[in-house]
């Protein structure tokens, strides 16, 4: 079984890097770690990125989850050609451009790019950002699903992800205490659903609330609660129509022998128990 | 303070006229969601925690308009009637018909500098029945209120006199402490005397969140918020009813500890007023266009 540990990064195409830049500092609250001509690297926390834009199709897009070690990987890779994933082991170039000691690809059941990384660097430096939306890290992701039940055996009968709850067919898949690390999402293709930072507290949510409102970016969701995780959420439209979330308070499972996922129904007050309706996202809107 | 005892404890109800009695009825209770009770005098009367009523809505001009504040007891009662009058306050004994439309024991009736009714209660009936809403809106209690002052210096000497204390100001507006609370009094200067709003506290964030969706679903117009104030760290909704009636839900006021500190001083500008963001519609003493020297941040 791979054991992952966490999320690590992701990686994202955009046709125009400067003006991604342009939102990840002035408006997300990210900080610029690098940047060259063909790629933008971006803090949130104590790594030295969490993100990573290129130059190129805003459909190229990857998630990487750090395993143990070396040894590990390589039985993630034998792991993966037995269940007929074929498995691209990344070159010296590609972890150096990862900033990873070593990473193998593959794609999931739906398609999604993902990368099993070792290693990837931390820094000495702390993450000041350059807003204050008070971000503390990088925290997880939701992926698109054609057929959540497959993926959900995937991710957790391969990557030792547990479920913490499900509404309707979504499975929250955590892959340490946090609450989830993954949630997949019905979707028509592969694809990054959306990208989570976690934030100090819930005065952050509610001013970037009318913070982001004044800068003209699409809130697609919240302010709100979601009664799984019990955090208190943003998400919002970033470039090439990716969203970005703010959380804050998502609970740990502190028991993870006798944790019992809980089931929710496909209805708006799972989503967010104060009663905000999603827009422009794919959610039950009713 | 007299002694060891305060003179005052809490602010105990609010008595307001309006034109729409049954709309605003309706509102403060449907909506709002305070507890109807039995009505009499042509009052309509609502509960919000265990006091017998908290809230008042009349048509009669003459009778109808009064803030409460419980008064420690009636030696109190004596010394706050003596401290007014003797610094130019009107203040008469009220009748007992004047007391039991109050649902108090005893009472003062005073005036403050603005013309603002000030009623000095003692013993404000309590229920022995608990607070049961029609809707879910987490009241937990009447918190406080908010007063409009078109005299602010004459208007503080008077809250002064009750034993009250400034713990902030933002530009002008004065918030004033009574109890451990950081506020259950604020002043706001105004062009018109009046009461501003009437502050219910809800159990936490969730239900200001709630509510504000609420009200939004409702066409109920948020008058502002959800916001925090920074000298209070209290998170606030205010919502207005027919006949221009503000309600607010609020929660997460800061204790005041029981080291004295002087009242700090805070800029007339938005991000006094609202550290998240949230700006008035529509009523001008509660936002910061309206607040002498103004400056920008």
């Amino acid at each position: 079984m791979i054991q992952l540990k966490d999320v690590s990064y992701v990686r994202l195409g955009s046709p125009d890097l400067e003006q991604a830049e342009q939102f990840a500092t002035a408006c997300l609250g990210l900080q610029t770690a690098e940047r060259s001509k063909t790629d933008l690297y971006l803090r949130s926390d104590e790594r030295t990125h969490t993100l990573c834009y290129s130059e190129g199709d805003p459909t190229r897009q990857t998630v990487g989850f750090e395993v143990e070690d070396e040894a590990s990987l390589q039985d993630a890779a034998a792991t993966l050609e037995s269940l007929g994933h074929a498995v691209h082991a990344g070159t010296a170039r590609e972890s150096e451009q990862r900033k990873v000691k070593a990473f193998i690809g593959f794609h999931d059941p739906t398609g999604n790019h993902i990368e099993l990384v070792v290693r990837p660097e931390r820094s000495g430096r702390r993450y000041f950002a350059s807003r204050d939306a008070g971000i503390t890290g990088f925290s997880h992701v939701g992926l698109n699903s054609t057929d959540p039940a497959r993926d959900e055996r995937f991710w957790t009968e391969v990557c030792n992800a547990r479920v913490s709850d499900r509404i309707g067919d979504i499975p929250l898949m955590r892959v340490n205490a946090i609450h989830h690390t993954i949630a997949l999402v019905r979707a028509p293709q592969a694809g990054i659903q959306h990208i989570n930072h976690q934030v100090e507290s819930s005065d952050d949510v509610l001013r970037s609330y009318y913070f982001l409102n004044e800068q003209r970016v699409p809130i697609v969701f919240g302010p709100g609660r979601h009664p799984t995780s019990g955090a208190r959420f943003l998400y919002f439209k970033g470039p090439d129509g990716m969203i970005f979330e703010y959380s804050v308070g998502v609970d740990e499972i502190e028991d993870e022998t006798t944790h019992r996922p809980r089931q929710f129904g496909f209805e708006p007050t799972s989503f967010c128990m104060w009663g905000s309706k999603p827009a422009g996202m794919k959610l039950p809107n009713k | 303070m007299n002694g060891t005892k305060p003179l005052i404890t809490s602010v105990c109800y609010v008595r307001h006229t309006i034109n729409e009695p049954q709309a605003c009825a309706r509102f403060v209770a449907d909506i709002f969601g305070l507890q109807q009770v039995a009505s009499r005098d042509g009052e309509l009367a609502f509960r919000s925690d265990d006091r017998f009523r908290t809230v008042s809505l009349s048509s009669d001009r003459g009778d109808g308009t009064s803030i409460g504040i419980e008064v420690w007891d009636d030696a109190a009662l004596q010394e706050i009637g003596e401290r007014l009058r003797a610094h130019g306050f009107a203040v008469r004994p009220a009748s007992p018909e004047e007391c039991q439309r109050r649902y108090v024991q005893s009472a003062l009736l005073a005036d403050d500098a603005s013309g603002n009714r000030i009623d000095l209660v003692t013993r404000p009936t309590r229920s022995g029945r608990r607070y049961f809403p029609p809707r879910d809106a987490g009241i937990v209690q009447f918190q406080g209120i908010g007063l409009r002052s078109i005299d602010h210096a004459r208007d503080l000497a008077f809250w002064c006199l009750l034993g009250t204390e400034v713990t902030d100001w933002v530009g002008d507006i004065a918030y004033l402490r009574l109890d451990h609370l950081h506020h259950r009094i604020a002043l706001y200067p105004s062009q018109r005397p009046g009461l501003l709003y009437a502050a219910f506290e809800v159990e936490a964030l969730d239900q200001i969140m709630q509510n504000s969706y609420f009200m939004q679903e409702n066409q109920v117009k948020i008058v502002q918020g959800p916001g925090r104030q920074p000298a209070s760290q209290q998170i606030f909704l205010h919502v207005e009813g027919p006949d221009g009636l503000i309600l607010s839900y609020v929660t997460g006021t800061a204790e005041i500890g029981d080291r004295p500190r002087p009242p700090r001083q805070f800029l007339p500008i938005a991000t006094s007023l609202c550290n998240w963001g949230s700006e008035s519609k529509g009523v001008p003493e509660l936002s910061a266009q309206s607040l002498p020297n103004r400056r920008e941040a």
